[in-house]
């Protein structure tokens, strides 16, 4: 413990950046799929070792996220279901919140 | 005399089908049975805009706290579907955005991704990290500077 940790307090808790008014978008000179995109692998994304997730964004709804994930909108139970400890009411979601994706 | 023209013809006979392979498989596309080529990113660059063609337009890899903040990802290949996604985080790790598009891509393609903040960006160190189905493939470092 050094007098700068005293008199500066500790550098390491630093507030975290809000990011919840953050806007995000997406366009390709691909073509969309003609068939339902293949569910992606449930298993560890990146190094980190963790469940997926997605911010949501401004006009997302569980049926779009669905459509994104699993190619069919109608599989949006599987994320509100993963989601219940945030999402009570699947039809109201908030930008900036991070669901799971099972 | 005969036998020394049997060896040519095979060898001739050797490369017409070897001819003829090299010809189908550019054709057509395809690799062994799957009926596609694997794609891969080949090129990952930030900056503030991008053309009709995705490709960025103004390269940069400092930003201001206003800006929105483009990432165009080239990949190569061909497939029915594949999933890039990209990963905006910032300092230690702080996810700032999360979003993914599937697309069917047919040899050299773009796809850009962007995040604006209309509050403004806070100043500090961000990275960007690009999967291609769950693989992380390609990662960028940028930082937004205050006004």
């Amino acid at each position: 413990m050094g007098i700068f940790d005293k008199l500066g307090g500790k550098k390491d808790e630093r507030p975290r950046a809000d990011f919840s008014d953050v806007q995000s978008g997406s366009s390709t000179t691909a073509a969309e799929p003609s068939v339902p995109a293949p569910r992606p692998d449930p298993g560890p994304t990146g190094t980190s070792g963790q469940d997926q997730t997605y911010t949501v964004v401004a006009g997302d709804s569980l049926s779009k996220i669905a459509k994104l994930y699993y190619g069919d909108a109608n599989q949006w139970h599987r994320i509100h279901e993963a989601n219940r400890d945030q999402v009570t009411n699947p039809d109201l979601i908030h930008p900036g919140q991070r669901l799971k994706i099972p | 005399m005969r036998q020394s023209r049997r060896i040519p013809v095979s060898v001739c006979l050797a490369l017409l089908v070897m001819t003829a392979a090299c010809q189908s498989n550019r054709d057509s596309g395809t690799t062994g049975t799957t009926g596609s080529i694997a794609v891969r990113v080949t090129d990952v660059t930030l900056g503030r805009s991008v053309g009709g063609d995705k490709a960025i337009t103004d390269r940069t890899d400092t930003f201001r706290p206003n800006d929105t903040i483009y990432a165009s990802v080239a990949t190569d290949g061909s497939a029915n579907s594949t999933t890039l996604r990209a990963r905006w985080t910032f300092e230690d790790g702080q996810v700032v955005d999360e979003s993914a598009r599937t697309i069917a891509p047919n040899n050299r393609e773009r796809t850009e991704f962007h995040i604006s903040k209309p509050g403004g960006w806070p100043a500090g160190k961000y990275k960007l990290e690009v999967f291609l189905d769950n693989q992380s493939v390609e990662t960028k470092n940028f930082e937004i500077r205050g006004s």
